[in-house]
């Protein structure tokens, strides 16, 4: 497979990057692992003039503590270095998990969390758990900084948030509350590697056995990964016994928009939705956690 | 604009520097430029791993890789496993225990296995399958490439304690 020729720009900074990105025009594109872009272009799904690379420029790779508890993750961190960091490890262990679940080890070490998300694949795997964290995205173009929740950063069908000539520089993630228990439930059809049918993230809290914070998001199910709001409300405030999670589970499985393709039927989408809702959360209402 | 770009980067600890085309592949340039052949081109779409490279240590698809971003980094190939006239430990558990056949998917196998080894790893069965997700074996070989696998980072690990 050739790839079509095309201009490399290697930035230094992400302001360097954004004035590649805008002389480029519509056919510049950041790369930085690689890992979704280039088999787009070796099918010629896209055929960028010009390639901006992201990968080097400094600092957008650090994980940091946040003051908040949180932390704050550069857009170029690869998965396995968000999946194998300490702070993300303790701050956030559902990321972490969530990230270890992207394809393979290969991949996981090339891929970073901004492409993944820029990307703006519903399969992803990073995607539900950021949304179930309440993470915020932080952009940069060429009209300065702004940042974007992420529960408004996923827009469509492979569409995102992102503007013309803008760069996801990193995320902030809030600290998970103590105490949360929390999964990530990757359900594919074949192997494990494969993208998730149903990639479903969830975080509670609870007092005893009523629930007080609810957090449920998906992957893979609708053209985009969502949050599933009807059913984090079917849960908050209640005692989580059998009918209370039956009932999140019909909404979780009421609310979404599920797509048909190879993989599986737009239906099969949803009843599986529906099952592992209800299997995630009793699990976690009986504290079998993660 | 210019589509051609300078890449200096170290193989197999010796340093070597191409001016190539942008859209050159890791994999390419291992290949045709360096006249490595030991790295195998496979599905050219990420998912078999006969074109796993080692990158700063770390096991990545060279299919997938732009030779310009592996600029200025480490690679190891299959070629600088072995010592003078010495199969390196991976290959003589690949040897001892047939883990090849064809052998068109075994210098991926091997590069994914000194990973999990540089990475103090010691996985068997189930745990270490999953771990080698990223590697295919159309021959479908996989009992005996798990089996060198599980010998050769009991002796890594072995080795690590003893010295």
């Amino acid at each position: 497979m050739i790839l079509r020729p095309f201009e490399y720009v290697e930035s230094q900074t992400v302001d360097d990057a954004v004035a590649a990105l805008r002389g480029g025009g519509d056919d510049a594109r950041v790369i930085a692992g690689g890992t979704a872009l280039v088999p787009l272009m070796k099918h010629a799904v896209l055929r960028p003039a010009r390639l901006v690379s992201i990968a080097r420029v400094p600092g957008l790779a650090d994980i940091a503590p946040a003051t908040s508890g949180g932390l704050r993750i550069g857009g170029v961190a690869t998965h396995w270095a968000v999946s194998h960091a300490t702070l993300v490890r303790e701050r956030s262990p559902l990321l972490a998990y969530a990230c270890a679940r992207v394809a393979s080890p290969t991949v996981r070490s090339m891929g970073t969390l901004g492409g993944n998300l820029c990307y703006g694949e519903s399969a992803s795997d990073p995607a539900p758990a950021l949304l179930a964290l309440r993470a915020t995205v932080r952009l940069h173009g060429p009209g300065g900084a702004r940042t974007v929740p992420i529960t408004e950063f996923f827009t469509g069908f492979y569409e995102t948030a992102l503007q013309e000539a803008e760069v996801l520089t990193s995320l902030d993630v809030p600290a998970m509350p103590a105490g949360a228990r929390w999964r990530y439930l990757k359900w594919t059809p074949r192997a494990q590697e494969d993208k998730a049918l149903v990639g479903l993230a969830a975080m509670l809290v609870l007092d005893g056995h009523r629930c007080r914070v609810a957090r449920l998001a998906v992957g893979g199910v609708g053209a985009s990964p969502v949050v599933l709001a009807r059913a984090e409300q079917a849960l908050e405030g209640q005692e989580l016994d059998e009918a209370t999670i039956a009932r999140a589970a019909d909404a979780a499985a009421g609310e979404v928009e599920p797509m048909d393709d190879l993989q599986g039927s737009a239906e099969y989408r949803r009843d599986m939705l529906r099952v592992w809702v209800r299997r995630v959360v009793a699990g976690l209402a009986e504290g079998r956690a993660s | 604009m210019s589509a051609r770009v300078t890449v200096a980067l170290r193989v197999n600890g010796r340093a070597y520097e191409r001016v190539v085309e942008s859209r050159r592949l890791l994999v390419d340039f291992l290949r045709h430029e360096l006249q490595l052949h030991g790295t195998h081109v496979g599905c050219e779409q990420g998912v078999c791993g006969a074109c796993t490279v080692l990158l700063d240590g770390e096991p990545v698809k060279s299919c997938l890789m732009l030779a310009p971003q592996a600029h200025g980094h480490s690679i190891t190939t299959v070629e600088g496993l072995a010592g003078r006239g010495e199969l390196h430990a991976v290959q003589q558990a690949f040897r001892d225990a047939h883990a090849l056949q064809c052998g068109y998917c075994t210098p991926g196998f091997l590069l994914a296995a000194v990973a999990l080894a540089d990475h103090g790893v010691a996985l068997e069965g189930a745990a270490l399958r999953e771990e080698l997700a990223g590697n295919l074996c159309r021959c479908t070989g996989y009992q005996n490439i798990v089996e060198a696998i599980e010998r050769y980072l009991r002796q890594a690990a072995g080795g690590r304690r003893d010295g």
